[in-house]
């Protein structure tokens, strides 16, 4: 008897797949983000208010200790000098990078996490596996979107709170800072993936965001150096990449110190970070892809 | 000889689901969804997979679309092993699984195909070209352009069965596609079915509507219970209760009536088909339905029926489902659809 195996096949149809195929697949998922998110433009536009309020708070708290602005420009300044670092008087430049970095970090991790969600509660994920678009290439046009949207967010409310706050965004080495940024957006890439992974498992995500985001802004330093930190947590904190980023961010504009005294043995972290944690990240999500598949399928919500 | 394009050996699917007892109590259950199914389904028929809700339909097609991995056995559909080639696999196949939950609501009906389109690799130009073919073939162009959260539920249905046309497989799975389509665009459907078949394609349709596969289907499977309980072609299975009559009564008729009928020498199955407005439709099936009507009336009047309509029938793929499993396939679903209704499952 012929065994199956054996048998011909029937051709795809109309699926031709190739290199090109699959880059059409990451521009088609982007474009496709993009029109969704253009037809709610209000979420769009106060997007960009949320880092300005988030580095208004402790501007406006520490302002109000110290008993004015100068004050607290000096204060802060000796607060944030250590072993060899001058610190900074600049408190609101301060801060306004920490939000903006802090903002691009979570867009990151909600737009992936979300976005799975999103499509297992509207019945869309299971068309996406049931086609034959490797997932590599949806979740990179989907991750691509978040990283272009976060970019926005960050330049618009950086340049937006620096006017709002009166201070100087174009200063220190700019170029140098917004390679700090990208970089560090490919491990972030790498962590959407572990996130994505863990929704996909848990489903329900809010409360688990609203927790994310409060450690993670306590780890990367948001609205103070991590030296401030006793070692134990410093070294928690430094193994999270965004702390990397951001860190290396405020160090190029304010003139602040590197964590390992240079920017580039910096930047070098943050490319080893980039080579491993998006490795990992896609490992656990195949792993959990798969196990779900086993049980109950990755449509169930 | 006949190739099969879909060769399914021995699929079983287990789930664990957990039964909620209390607030944060829940025990844990092994359902075997499906049991050991095997079955051929050859190159350029319509073959239907029949069965009540739950029976097990679905998780057989979400198997065989890679959607769920199968406890054990496998499967090759056009070749192509299940568990080997998943991309090679899902690429032979065009699905229509979710009905109108598989779209984008916030995109047009074009963008959808185009998206669509573009994750089974059609190349643009062809893609384009390919929309319009179905946009004309479908019917589509007064609302192709809208987005598709303002479509009818029968818009967004003939709109997901043009997604799973994108890629012109050579396969197509479609899962009750004409559920929530009224009868003149099921009607259109179901010829359009008819005309890809011609051209070729293979179809594998599942559907609890006997009627619907009576009128397309070369072969069907009736599933129940995660196994397949007959296979053949719907003249076959027809054929396979011959031996037997149908008689179908209307009317007012205590619940008493069907056990006493059912107790009737030469009947061989009673069963209640629908109830509602305190009238009930009973389908009996007999060895000589001349002989045993005169019996059935009389046991029906003894026990204060009301008969408003009877008569001997032709067989059909509900009286095969009937024959074979004692319950009537009507009830089953229906019960399905109000337990869902009491649980409160929303979609969306």
């Amino acid at each position: 008897m012929m065994k199956m195996n054996e048998q011909k096949h029937k051709d795809l149809g109309l699926c031709k797949m190739s290199a090109s195929s699959n880059l059409n697949i990451i521009t088609t998922v982007l474009k496709a983000r993009f029109k969704i998110i253009s037809r709610y433009k209000g979420a769009l536009l106060f997007e960009f208010f949320i880092p300005i309020v988030f580095a208004a708070l402790p501007i406006m708290l520490g302002t109000a200790i110290a008993g004015g602005s100068a004050n607290a420009a000096v204060n802060f300044q000796n607060n944030t000098a250590y072993a060899g670092n001058p610190g900074t008087m600049d408190y609101k430049l301060y801060m306004l990078i920490g939000a903006s970095t802090f903002m691009t970090v979570m867009l990151m991790l909600w737009l992936v996490g979300y976005w799975i969600r999103r499509e297992q509660e509207t019945g869309t994920l299971e068309p996406l596996y049931l086609s034959p678009a490797k997932k590599i290439y949806v979740v990179s046009g989907v991750t691509l979107y978040a990283l272009i949207r976060a970019s926005i967010t960050f330049f618009v409310s950086f340049f937006l709170g620096s006017l709002i706050f009166g201070v100087n965004p174009f200063q220190g080495n700019i170029l140098l800072a917004i390679l700090f940024l990208f970089i560090g957006l490919i491990p972030l890439w790498g962590i959407s993936f572990l996130f994505g992974a863990l929704i996909l498992k848990i489903k329900e995500a809010n409360s688990l965001i609203q927790m994310m985001q409060w450690i993670v802004a306590f780890f990367m330093g948001v609205y103070f150096p991590i030296t401030v930190f006793p070692p134990f947590l410093r070294y928690i904190a430094m193994a999270f990449p965004p702390t990397w980023m951001n860190n290396g961010v405020r160090a190029s504009l304010l003139n602040l110190s590197y964590f390992f005294g240079t920017w580039y043995a910096d930047l070098a972290m943050i490319f080893v970070f980039g080579a491993i944690v998006p490795l990992l990240g896609y490992y656990v999500f195949l792993q959990t892809e798969r196990r779900m598949k086993r049980n109950e399928g990755v449509g169930q919500f | 000889m006949i190739q099969p394009i879909i060769k399914i050996e021995n699929i079983s699917k287990t789930f664990i689901s957990k039964e909620r007892k209390k607030l944060f109590r829940a025990k844990k259950r092994k359902i075997e969804a499906l049991k050991n199914v095997d079955l051929e389904i050859y190159d350029g028929e319509i073959f239907g997979l029949l069965g009540p809700n739950g029976a097990g339909k679905t998780t057989l097609i979400k198997c065989l679309t890679t959607l769920l991995l199968p406890s054990s056995g496998t499967a090759w559909i056009n070749g192509y092993n299940l568990q080997k080639h998943e991309n090679l696999v899902r690429a032979s196949i065009g699905c229509m699984l979710m009905g109108e939950r598989g779209l984008y609501w916030k995109l047009t009906g074009r963008e959808n195909l185009d998206y669509f389109g573009a994750l089974y690799h059609v190349p643009k130009k062809i893609r384009r070209k390919k929309i319009e073919e179905l946009i004309e073939l479908l019917k589509l162009r007064d609302f192709i352009d809208r987005t598709v959260e303002t479509y009818s539920s029968g818009q967004k249905m003939i709109l997901a069965f043009a997604k799973s046309l994108i890629n012109e497989a050579p396969i197509l799975f479609l899962d009750e596609p004409t559920v929530t389509m009224d009868v003149h665009a099921a009607r259109e459907l179901r010829s359009i079915v008819k005309g890809l078949n011609e051209n070729g394609h293979t179809i594998v349709y599942t559907t609890h509507l006997m009627h619907e596969a009576d009128e397309l289907c070369d072969r069907v499977a009736i599933i129940d219970k995660g196994e397949i309980i007959a296979l053949g072609t719907p003249a076959e299975l027809k054929s396979s209760i011959e031996h037997e009559d149908v008689v179908n009564v209307e009317g007012t008729i205590p619940p008493n009536v069907v056990d006493n009928i059912r107790a009737l020498p030469g009947i061989r199955e009673a069963i209640v088909k629908s109830e509602g407005n305190g009238k009930t439709k009973l389908g009996i099936l007999c060895e000589n339905s001349r002989m045993m009507l005169p019996k059935i009336i009389e046991v029906m009047t003894a026990n204060n029926a009301q008969i408003e309509y009877i008569n001997p029938q032709d067989i059909t793929l509900e009286d095969v489902f009937i024959a074979k499993t004692g319950r009537a396939l009507s009830i089953d679903t229906r019960e399905v659809v109000k337990k869902r209704k009491i649980g409160g499952q929303s979609s969306r």
